[in-house]
């Protein structure tokens, strides 16, 4: 056998999870109670490049930034399909090359939805 | 096979007739193209064919899991005449995602891979996600699908690492190399299996990983509780049942007395918190906790029985379901809010829907001449079949619990009164599906033998 | 096939019913009264072709559900026969008493009824103990809507505590039922819910005596025998005239007919362990019901403890184990029916003319009722046990069979009678004689009532007096069971 796995082969990684665990838990105890601790107001104000902060932080951003990243990421990851078929297209041979139209296909009725439901339209 | 392909193009053709503007050609196309699929589904009878190398089997367990989701869905249809358009403008997009939930449902039933599996599962879930939230203006809908969300995610956490564990100890994701693998002795396989255990048990709200159930029923419209509580959960058992029957029949000795815990706590549980709803559709969501600890029970007779028990449960809790969901969508919109007092006087102003609910909360309780008494009978025969005698003595005193609060329902409708009760209108389609509805769990509830015998 | 018209006529009959009831209520009312004097009548004519039956008369098996050997069996023998005869009749009486009182829903009120008797017939005649208990089960539905529609004023706690106790023990009977069926399978390789196939099944003792456990508890509550009475008096003191009737008559005597038809020939060797305790609580039950009856100002609920009291007797003559007793035992089941039922509906009577059923309101009613005092006098007397009338019978022969077999408790058994006696005067006394509290507009009966009260009379002086009959009917059916008995005494 090559392999031999058991679960008491995972030990040496548990422990070594709980010990890095452990370190940053204690460190931020230990930094948290050693040091000193004295709070002014100019402390406490947020610091940014010397100019007196104007606003509220949370200040609210357009929703049609998350749609198109949403949809950014959806199309890229399913292009990434296209590589292992790309590479293996003369094994797969023709069944490979009609697969991947039904899959291209689909894509193209959600891309094609996706457009008419004005998803895109940053204006509307 | 042909089945899934055709839910699948249909859910695409739903969603364009929606682009489209057909609005009125939605509900027709949805059910023919249902009944088309139910149809090719049958047709595959007793061929036991394997699709995409050996990733799914389409055997008669699969058969007749698919035509049971589909047939439900296309009972649910019948009921959503007119209840999307009060809700949203995007009609459409709903019945694609129930299409698009059924699809991952037929593939839950027939994979005969773990990939599959997965895969099955999600497809299912993301769709019911947006479903749970279609209501974007009322807080209950978002709280129902965020919490949905995020613990089917967690849940799913847990399937994969429970599936990625199997692969490591039997080296396959087939269910039937994994079934001849002998790998059941490994610590890796044991932690797998109890991790799948776990993942599964999220979805089809087995405690003590039901919590978000009641919530999300809650806040999820009637018709989509009433989609979860059939669609899902039997898609849900029927995956649960073919893993472990497939995959890990062998090493059952095991995972069994883990079942048997589930199935106490998911029963006291379901039950106990039953009794105190005064809302319905609370004490319905409840009540689907408890029957998945009925349906456990089953599972637990890994024989060859144990599938035919669960679809008859199955097929009984769906019809039973249907009909209760349905008169709580209506009696809530008609009477404002679903508590047990909306119900008062419902005997006198509506006859039918008194007696269709009757029926339906009998059959949910088990009681003879309907089609849950025999499930319940069933379930309870194979567990004794295997000498879990102590486990369904629990499951009767829990039987009984049971009848305690669902007749409470039958009380408010039949023995209070509500003098200014206004008798509800039913549209058509209420009236064919409830009507089909009580047809058949009496039909079913005089010869089981007709269900009783299809696996 | 006669067997499964009985079923099906309530069946259909409590449908057409509550159909016919939306144009025409007095149609409804007689198509329900029609619907049992047809099975009263099909019923007598199998008695006057078979006056003495010997073994089973008529029998009927189909297949039902074959994958798991449920079959649909019916079959009819002396037991059988006399209990069909109680149930059409007391239906009838039941219907009848009905008519003016029932004025709410009156369809849908015939259909619960035609099916609790539907239900009743059922369990008399199953001998698939699948189907028994299906049946069994389908007796308490319509029971329940009876009791938690047309009731008084508490009838929804009444309804639900009687649904309540009577359906949790039944399931203890599914799971004994069940559990029969893989210990027979195990034994035999036969898959059967058969009565006759469990008959022949040889169990140890230890898993039979379990069994057995689970049949018994549901009997005993229904019976009600003495820890499990306590749903009893709630239920027939609200139900409405004909719910009482039903359930006293009827109900009741489904509890008594499993303890005799299943519980003694299935598991001879524990019920024989269990006889001194069952025997017990026999007596305990006609102590302490006949306490609590004379303890009682609500009639009904008066009338209600005395059932328990006579109950006991039925739990004494069981657990005795010899036919005399066993003859005494299905005496006391026909004519504590008559009785008790006719006390019950003479109690409705007096409701539906003072409005109330606490007895110190009452008095003096004989001046202005004496018919109807009469009809109470002989029920009254017929419940203290008086010669001449059926219970007296029935008693004798539970307690001179008992003797043998304890001598201690059927002595102790005897001073029920005594307190019989005590309570059943007070009912005369405080509802006809002395004075009167208040002027009630008391009518004397009615036709409809005469024709009500006067077979239930008929009856019981006929059961007194010639009880012949009733015992050459059963009598083959009877020593069948006696014969079941593990050893002998």
């Amino acid at each position: 056998m090559l392999l031999q796995s058991s679960a008491s082969s995972y030990l040496p990684i548990l422990i070594q999870g709980i010990m890095a665990l452990a370190f940053v838990g204690i460190t931020m105890v230990i930094t948290h109670l050693v040091g000193p601790k004295r709070r002014t107001i100019d402390k406490l104000t947020p610091f940014e490049s010397g100019i007196s902060s104007v606003g509220n932080a949370r200040s609210p951003f357009s929703i049609k930034y998350f749609l198109v990243a949403i949809l950014f990421v959806l199309f890229d990851v399913e292009v990434i399909f296209m590589y292992p078929w790309a590479v293996n297209f003369r094994e797969l041979g023709g069944k490979g090359m009609i697969e991947m139209f039904v899959f291209m296909g689909m894509l193209l009725l959600g891309f094609f939805y996706v457009i008419r439901k004005g998803a895109l339209d940053w204006e509307k | 096979m042909t089945s899934l392909i055709i839910v699948s193009v249909l859910a695409v053709a739903v969603l364009y007739l929606g682009l489209f503007k057909y609005k009125t050609a939605l509900l027709p196309v949805s059910v023919t193209g249902l009944l088309a699929a139910a149809a090719m589904a049958a047709m595959d009878w007793d061929l036991e064919k394997m699709y995409f190398s050996e990733m799914m089997l389409f055997d008669n367990y699969a058969v007749a899991f698919s035509i049971l989701l589909i047939l439900t869905t296309l009972l649910i249809f019948g009921l959503s005449r007119n209840y999307f358009e009060k809700i949203s403008n995007n009609v459409a997009e709903y019945y694609a995602l129930m299409l698009f939930a059924l699809a991952g449902g037929v593939v839950m039933v027939s994979f005969h891979n773990l990939a599959m599996l997965f895969i099955g599962i999600e497809i299912l879930s993301i769709s019911l996600y947006v479903l749970a939230g279609i209501r974007r203006k009322d807080p209950a809908s978002n709280e129902a699908s965020l919490k949905y969300f995020l613990m089917g995610a967690f849940a799913t956490g847990f399937l994969l690492f429970g599936t990625a564990l199997i692969y490591g100890a039997t080296g396959s994701f087939n269910l039937a190399a994994i079934a001849s693998s002998g790998a059941f002795e490994s610590a890796l396989f044991r932690a797998g299996v109890l991790l799948m255990m776990v993942g599964l048990s999220f979805k089809v709200s087995v405690a003590p990983f039901h919590t978000w159930t009641p919530d999300v029923y809650e806040g999820s419209p009637g018709l989509i509780a009433m989609f979860m509580a059939t669609v899902v959960k039997t898609a849900g058992f029927a995956a649960f049942l073919r893993l472990f029957l497939m995959a890990f029949a062998e090493a059952s000795a095991f995972w069994a007395i883990t079942v048997a815990i589930l199935c106490i706590l998911t029963l006291f549980a379901g039950n106990i918190t039953a009794v105190f709803q005064d809302r319905f559709k609370r004490l319905l969501a409840w009540s689907s906790v408890s029957h998945a600890g009925y349906l456990l029970l089953a599972i637990l007779a890994v024989g060859f029985s144990a599938s035919s028990a669960v679809l008859v449960y199955t097929i009984a809790y769906s019809l039973a379901s249907v009909a209760a969901f349905g008169i709580m969508i209506l009696v809530s919109r008609a009477r404002g809010n679903d508590h047990l007092d909306s119900f008062n006087g419902l005997a006198r102003t509506n006859p039918f829907l008194a007696f269709t609910l009757t029926l339906a909360v009998c059959s949910l309780a088990g009681i003879p001449l309907t089609a849950g008494f025999f499930g319940k009978f069933y379930v309870f025969k194979v567990a004794l079949a295997q000498g879990y005698t102590w486990l369904v003595v629990l499951a009767v005193i829990n039987a009984m619990i049971g009848i305690y609060y669902y007749f409470k329902v039958i009380i408010a409708m039949y023995m209070k009164e509500n003098a200014n009760a206004v008798a509800i209108q039913l549209n058509p389609g209420f009236r064919l599906v409830l009507s089909i509805v009580v047809f058949l769990i009496f039909l079913f509830g005089i010869f089981p033998g007709l269900i009783a015998n299809i696996l | 096939m006669i067997l499964v018209w009985l079923i099906l006529i309530l069946l259909l009959g409590g449908l057409l019913s509550w159909l016919a009831s939306r144009w025409n209520v007095l149609l409804a009312r007689w198509i329900a009264l029609g619907a049992v004097a047809v099975n009263f009548v099909l019923t007598a004519g199998i008695w006057f072709g078979n006056p003495v039956p010997v073994g089973w008369v008529a029998e009927l098996d189909l297949e039902w559900i074959p994958r798991f050997g449920i079959h649909f069996h019916l079959a009819l023998d002396g037991l059988s026969l006399l209990m069909l005869l109680l149930t059409f009749f007391l239906g009838m009486l039941g219907v009848l008493c009905s008519w003016k009182e029932i004025s709410y829903r009156p369809g849908f009120f015939h259909f619960n009824l035609l099916w609790v008797l539907a239900g009743i017939t059922g369990v008399f005649l199953t001998m698939d103990l699948f189907l028994f208990y299906f049946f069994w089960e389908v007796m308490l539905i319509p029971m329940y809507f009876l009791i938690g529609i047309w009731g008084h004023a508490n009838r929804i706690y009444a309804a639900f505590k009687f649904f309540i106790f009577t359906q949790a023990s039944g399931l203890f009977m599914l799971l004994a039922i069940l559990s029969l069926y893989y210990v027979q399978a195990q034994q035999t390789g036969v898959y059967s819910f058969d009565y006759f196939d469990f008959l022949e099944t040889p169990l140890p003792f230890k898993t039979a005596q379990w069994l057995m456990f689970g049949f018994l508890i549901a009997f005993i509550v229904k019976l009600p025998a003495f820890p499990f009475h306590n749903w009893l008096p709630d239920a027939h003191g609200e139900a409405p005239t004909a719910g009482s009737l039903v359930l006293a008559g009827l109900l009741l005597k489904t509890g008594a007919y499993g303890l005799l038809r299943f519980v003694v020939p299935l598991f001879p060797e524990p019920a024989m362990a269990f006889a001194p305790w069952g025997m017990l609580m026999g007596v305990i039950g006609i102590l302490y019901g006949g306490k609590l009856a004379f303890a009682q100002n609500d009639l009904k609920r008066l009338i209600a403890y005395t059932s328990v009291s006579h109950m006991g007797f039925v739990m004494l003559g069981v657990f005795a184990f010899t036919e005399l007793a066993y003859q005494g035992v299905v005496m006391q089941m026909i004519t504590h029916g008559i009785s008790t039922g006719a006390l019950f509906l003479l109690a409705g009577m007096l409701y539906e003319r003072t409005h109330t059923r606490d007895i110190t309101r009452m008095g003096g009613l004989w001046k202005s009722s004496p018919a109807l005092g009469a009809a109470m006098m002989v029920f009254v007397m017929a419940s203290l046990g008086l010669p001449g009338l059926g219970n007296f019978i029935a008693e004798f022969l539970t307690l001179n069979g008992s003797w043998p077999a304890n001598r201690l408790l059927t002595a102790l058994a005897a001073v029920g009678l005594v307190i019989a006696t005590v309570y059943s005067l007070r009912i005369m006394q405080k509802v006809f004689f002395g004075p009167m509290p208040q002027t009630w507009p008391a009518a004397d009966l009615k036709p409809r009532e005469y024709l009500i009260m006067i077979p239930l009379i008929a009856a019981i002086i006929w059961l007194g007096l010639f009880p012949q009959k009733t015992i050459e009917t059963s009598g083959h059916a009877v020593t069948e069971i006696s014969l079941k008995k593990g050893g002998s005494r």
